[in-house]
């Protein structure tokens, strides 16, 4: 860091020189810049000019300490050759310029990069190059002037020496060969392809310097770019003044905010835009919907109308033939009557005239009868029916109604239930979901439901109905892993919908139950199996586990095992753990809640008596884990023999993890407790005796007259083995990996016996009394380190 | 104690080498056979020392007994000596194989004239590992010891006569009760003098009678077909027996079929390598 600093300031110092001299009115004295300054603007400087002075093989050809004994040499020389003057309007002048030239860090990289090249170029030509390549690296320098050069030659001229004093050393045809073709290839570039931004940095860069002359800060007051030295002096002296670059700055993130906001707005009307569209399709489709809404219904009111015209008029034409009919009548009877008076009237005359009076009084006595006769019938004279009609209502309620309903929402569409969503069912409830086909107006739904039963005559089974104002329902108080069937109408004021197609549903199952002693576990894994309680068969199982730490996080699942098809799952685990594992049961409504959860501990291999391969007389004590034999020979012969017993030898198998790796476990013993203990495949025969053939290997301890003796058993074949401490807690080690069983004497930790053998299949441990006795296994011991090496 | 390479061949990964250097307890030049294996060029290893039978030198065990790649495998420096004093001039010492040269029997003589020379017992026990321990990248707490034969009850009775100092002991065919068989009560005999009871000193079965030490888990083979054995050299029922009174741990494996030979050694190295491993390990 140190020579890489050291040699920036020194670029800067001769860059500086330059500067100063390319702005006519600051003269000879750009070189009374002292060291201070170079110090104070290190940063700001950009180290564009650098490669005009000095070749970049000093310092791109790793040689560093060489370089900077160089360029030290360079500063202490150009140090003795400057008159000790400071102007501080001078040196904050060249601070400005210095901070505008810093203002475009992209650029000036680029520059640098360029520069660079260059400058090798430079440097390596003879002079006619060196021409070329400084008017090259004016365009960046902005002033084009010879004054340029003048410095930045003289100063290469104090460097050449130097390096030529000191490069004798360096192997440096080679380099500079290289660096030569480089220069070569990259000047091609930079005179081409970006000769373009050069020249627009380089417009730029002049009128800045001309403002330069007449302004340095901007005045945010006036909004004009002023001198510093108005600033301090002149009418803006109480003003807020910015520096350029910063007034330059501010300006454009207000113009860019501005533009940015231009941008949102023109997102937000194209936004505004494309909604309108929409819009717009929606009122066509809905005017076009409402048209023919309008039409149908209005037809039906026509339809109606015409209806109730033609009825009306019938019955009005009916009442009229009635009432003519009975006016018809009446006038015939009244014809009549008036014919018989008119008769009885000429009679009664053609009496008068009669002379013979006997003959008239005989006519008349009859005349007067039948003139009585007659006048006694009453003559009905008043109007049977009345000429007006009668006073009808017309009915036009239908109608109204029909009119009305023009304006009102038709009655919705059958609505469409959802299939069941996956993880949406707990055991004792549902989440049903349906939606409408259309956009019609709903009131409120009516959801029914029923279980699906298998029965014919279920059908009577309670059926639910439920009014739901939204388009899901979650219905509870249901059994679990239980098939639903839904069925849901839309309502409104106009009516009902015909109701959805049913769709089913099925509840989560229970939770399943852990076979508690049922787990076997090792140091690496365990094997758990669990029964479902319920009656229908569920999907699948998940195993989750959480792995228990001394802090409280405890229900934190650390892994989850899914999609188990079987009540049974085998759990890669770590070692020296505990865990707590528990079971969901999972079938298409979702999961079950979980089960009880059980505690492992991958401490050491914990396994389980198979009391079902138990001999009669084998005995399994309250613990689980210590058998027993109270007597050899039963008089009574009538003990309950399983198909999977030991028929002969008093024995048992554990179940042991299927699991390689390596399994230890321990059995305690007494002294004078003849037994055998070992391993043997789940198959081994049950009516021999452990050890007696290839598939048991078993450790076989005998009291004989003379001394305890152990057999270690395999085919009926045990090695002459003697051991002078009768082992009380024989550890049992069975190695799948290293294809061996070792028994220990785990008090002393001293190795008995290894039978080397590969395993073909998965072994049990195995157990076996041949007197009376007990023997107590433990498991879950943690695998002794001793028992690694025999 | 400046030590001269005899040989040295790579082995396994490691070396197996020979030294000679002069015995301050012998007053002689003795060799020994010494493997370091891999583990050794880089860290501190466990020292197992094996002593030979009659009649052997060093060489016997380092070329017959094919230990090296175990001792490899567990990082196990294995040192081998020579069985007795060479080149005392000691009136008799070749005369028979089984007195004198190549029959040290691991004791300290007392008598005549070979008490200045033969004294295995201490050479073994104190010379030899100081030895080791000064030139060798070992760990001095760490050290077990095991032999064949003459070996196998010198290997024994160090253990039995120093508790602690060796961390586990193992004996191929060991002469098991010294003064009750034809070579013990010769050569006891003839370097402790008449004396039976100065004898019992150095007899592994008195000495198991006896003691009191740590806890040492022996472990034993024996061929069944070993002639020694059936000559009553060996004796192994007799130590059996005081374990099985004094409760010392052992495991005695009567191998079907094997002699005395190195056959026999080569054949159960390993299980002793790793017997002595499981401790020097631990």
């Amino acid at each position: 860091m140190s020579s890489r600093s050291g040699s920036t300031r020194d670029y800067e110092s001769s860059g500086q020189s330059r500067d100063h001299s390319a702005s006519p009115p600051v003269p000879e004295s750009s070189d009374t810049e002292t060291e201070g300054l170079i110090f104070y603007h290190m940063d700001l400087y950009g180290s564009k000019d650098r490669f005009d002075i000095f070749p970049e093989e000093l310092s791109g050809r790793g040689d560093r300490s060489l370089g900077d004994t160089r360029r030290e040499s360079a500063l202490s020389s150009k140090k003795v050759q400057r008159p000790q003057e400071v102007g501080y309007d001078l040196e904050k002048e060249v601070a400005e310029l210095a901070k505008m030239y810093g203002l475009d860090e992209d650029r000036e990289k680029d520059l640098e990069f360029l520069g660079g090249h260059l400058e090798k170029l430079g440097s390596r030509q003879p002079p006619a190059h060196t021409e070329k390549a400084g008017s090259q690296g004016s365009i960046y320098n902005t002033s084009s002037s010879s004054s340029v050069k003048d410095p930045s030659q003289s100063t290469k001229q104090q460097g050449l020496p130097d390096e030529a004093s000191q490069g004798e050393n360096q192997s440096k045809a080679t380099a500079d060969d290289e660096a030569e073709s480089n220069v070569w290839s990259r000047g091609g570039l930079s005179s081409g392809g970006m000769s373009d931004e050069w020249n627009s940095q380089a417009l730029s860069e002049e009128e800045e310097e001309e403002e330069e002359e007449a302004a340095d800060v901007f005045c945010s007051t006036c909004k004009i770019p002023i001198r510093a030295f108005d600033k301090l002096f002149g009418e803006h002296k109480d003003h807020e003044v910015a520096q350029f670059p910063s007034a330059v700055k501010s300006e454009k993130e207000e113009i860019h905010k501005n533009m940015c906001k231009l941008e949102e707005q023109i997102a937000q009307m194209e936004n505004v835009a494309s909604h309108l569209e929409e819009i717009f399709i929606t009122v066509e489709e809905n005017f076009g919907r409402q048209e023919q809404n309008f039409e149908v219904h209005y037809n039906d009111a026509v339809q109606v109308l015409a209806q109730k015209y033609e009825e009306q008029l019938e019955a009005l034409g009916e009442e009229k033939r009635q009432k003519l009919e009975a006016l018809y009548e009446q006038l015939v009877s009244c014809g009549k009557h008036l014919d018989t008076c008119k008769e009885l009237t000429d009679e009664t005359q053609e009496l008068f005239l009669e002379n013979d009076k006997a003959e008239f009084m005989k006519a008349a006595v009859t005349m007067v009868d039948r003139l009585e006769e007659f006048l006694k019938k009453e003559v009905d004279l008043e109007l049977s029916t009345l000429p007006d009609f009668e006073e009808r209502v017309i009915d036009v309620s239908e109608v109204e109604q029909l009119m009305n309903s023009i304006n009102a929402i038709p009655a919705p569409c059958a609505p469409v239930i959802n299939p069941q969503a996956p993880n949406a069912a707990t055991g004792t409830s549902l989440r049903v979901c349906w939606g409408l086909f259309s956009d019609d107006t709903v009131e409120c739904y009516q959801l029914c439901y029923k279980p699906v039963s298998n029965e014919r005559h279920s059908d009577e089974q309670a059926e639910h109905t439920l009014k739901v104002k939204e388009t899901y329902c979650t219905i509870t108080d249901l059994l679990p892993n239980t098939q639903y069937e839904f069925w849901v109408s839309a309502l409104n004021a106009s009516g009902i919908s015909p109701p959805s197609e049913r769709a089913v549903y099925v509840t989560a199952p229970s939770p399943p139950t852990i076979k508690n002693k049922k787990i076997r576990s090792c140091e690496n894994a365990a094997l758990v199996c669990w029964e479902s309680r319920d009656i229908n068969p569920v999907d699948s199982y998940t195993v989750e586990l959480s792995k228990l730490t001394d802090e409280e996080n405890d229900d934190i699942i650390t892994e989850s095992i899914v999609g188990i098809p079987n009540c049974e799952v085998l759990i890669h685990l770590q070692p020296t753990q505990k865990y707590h594992v528990c079971v969901r049961a999972q079938n298409l409504g979702g999961s079950s809640e979980r089960s009880e959860p059980v505690l492992i501990h991958t401490t050491g291999t914990c396994f389980y008596l198979n009391e079902d391969t138990a001999h009669p007389l084998l005995a399994i004590l309250d613990d689980g884990f210590t058998i027993s034999c109270d007597e050899l020979e039963n008089p009574e012969c009538d003990l309950p023999v399983y198909d999977n017993s030991f028929t002969r030898c008093i024995a048992i198998l554990g179940s042991l993890i299927p699991f390689p790796g390596k399994h230890y476990w321990e059995v305690e013993v007494e002294e004078d407790t003849e037994y055998r203990t070992g391993v043997a495949f789940e198959n081994t025969p049950r009516h021999g005796h452990l050890g007696a053939n290839n598939s048991s290997w078993c450790m076989r301890h005998i009291i004989t007259p003379s001394r305890h003796k152990y057999e270690f058993l395999h085919s009926g074949m045990t090695p002459d083995i003697r051991i002078t401490i009768p082992p009380r807690r024989i550890g049992i080690l069975l190695d799948y990996e290293n294809c061996r069983l070792s028994f220990f004497n785990a008090d002393l930790a001293q190795h008995l016996y290894t039978f080397n053998s590969h395993f073909q299949h998965y072994v049990h441990p195995c157990f076996a009394l041949e007197t009376p006795g007990i023997l107590r296994i433990h498991t879950g011991i943690t695998t002794p380190p001793w028992t690694a090496l025999p | 104690m400046a030590l001269k390479q005899i040989s040295s061949n790579k082995c396994f990964e490691g070396f197996q080498k020979v030294f000679e250097h002069d015995s301050a307890e012998l007053k002689c030049k003795m060799k020994f056979g010494i493997y370091l294996p891999p583990k050794a060029e880089t860290g501190k290893c466990p020292v197992l020392y094996w002593l030979s039978g009659l009649t052997c030198t060093e060489q016997n065990f380092i070329t017959k007994a094919g230990f090296q790649q175990a001792a490899a495998e567990h990082g196990l420096i294995v040192v081998a000596p020579d069985t007795s004093p060479r080149g005392c001039n000691i009136e008799g010492e070749d005369e028979s194989w089984d007195f004198g040269t190549g029959a040290g029997f691991y004791v300290d003589a007392t008598e005549d004239p070979w008490k200045t020379n033969y004294r295995m017992y201490s050479y073994v026990k104190d010379e030899l590992p100081k030895l080791i321990n000064a030139n060798f990248p070992t760990d001095p707490e760490r050290m077990s010891i095991f032999g064949h034969s003459m070996g196998g009850h010198g290997a024994l009775i160090l253990a039995l006569k120093n508790p602690g100092k060796y961390k586990s002991v193992s004996a191929f065919a060991p002469i098991c009760n010294p003064i009750q068989c034809q070579w013990g009560k010769k050569a006891l005999g003839g370097y402790l003098g008449p004396d039976a009871s100065k004898w019992e000193a150095y007899d592994a079965t008195q000495l198991v009678k006896s003691y009191s030490g740590s806890r040492l888990d022996i472990l034993i083979d024996q061929g069944k077909d070993d002639q020694f054995l059936s000559a009553g050299q060996l004796l192994p029922d007799n130590f059996i027996a005081a374990c099985t009174e004094r409760k010392v741990p052992v495991v005695f494996r009567l191998q079907q079929g094997y002699d005395h030979s190195y056959f026999f050694i080569a054949s159960f190295i390993n299980d002793h390598i790793k017997h002595h491993a499981k401790y020097l390990n631990a």
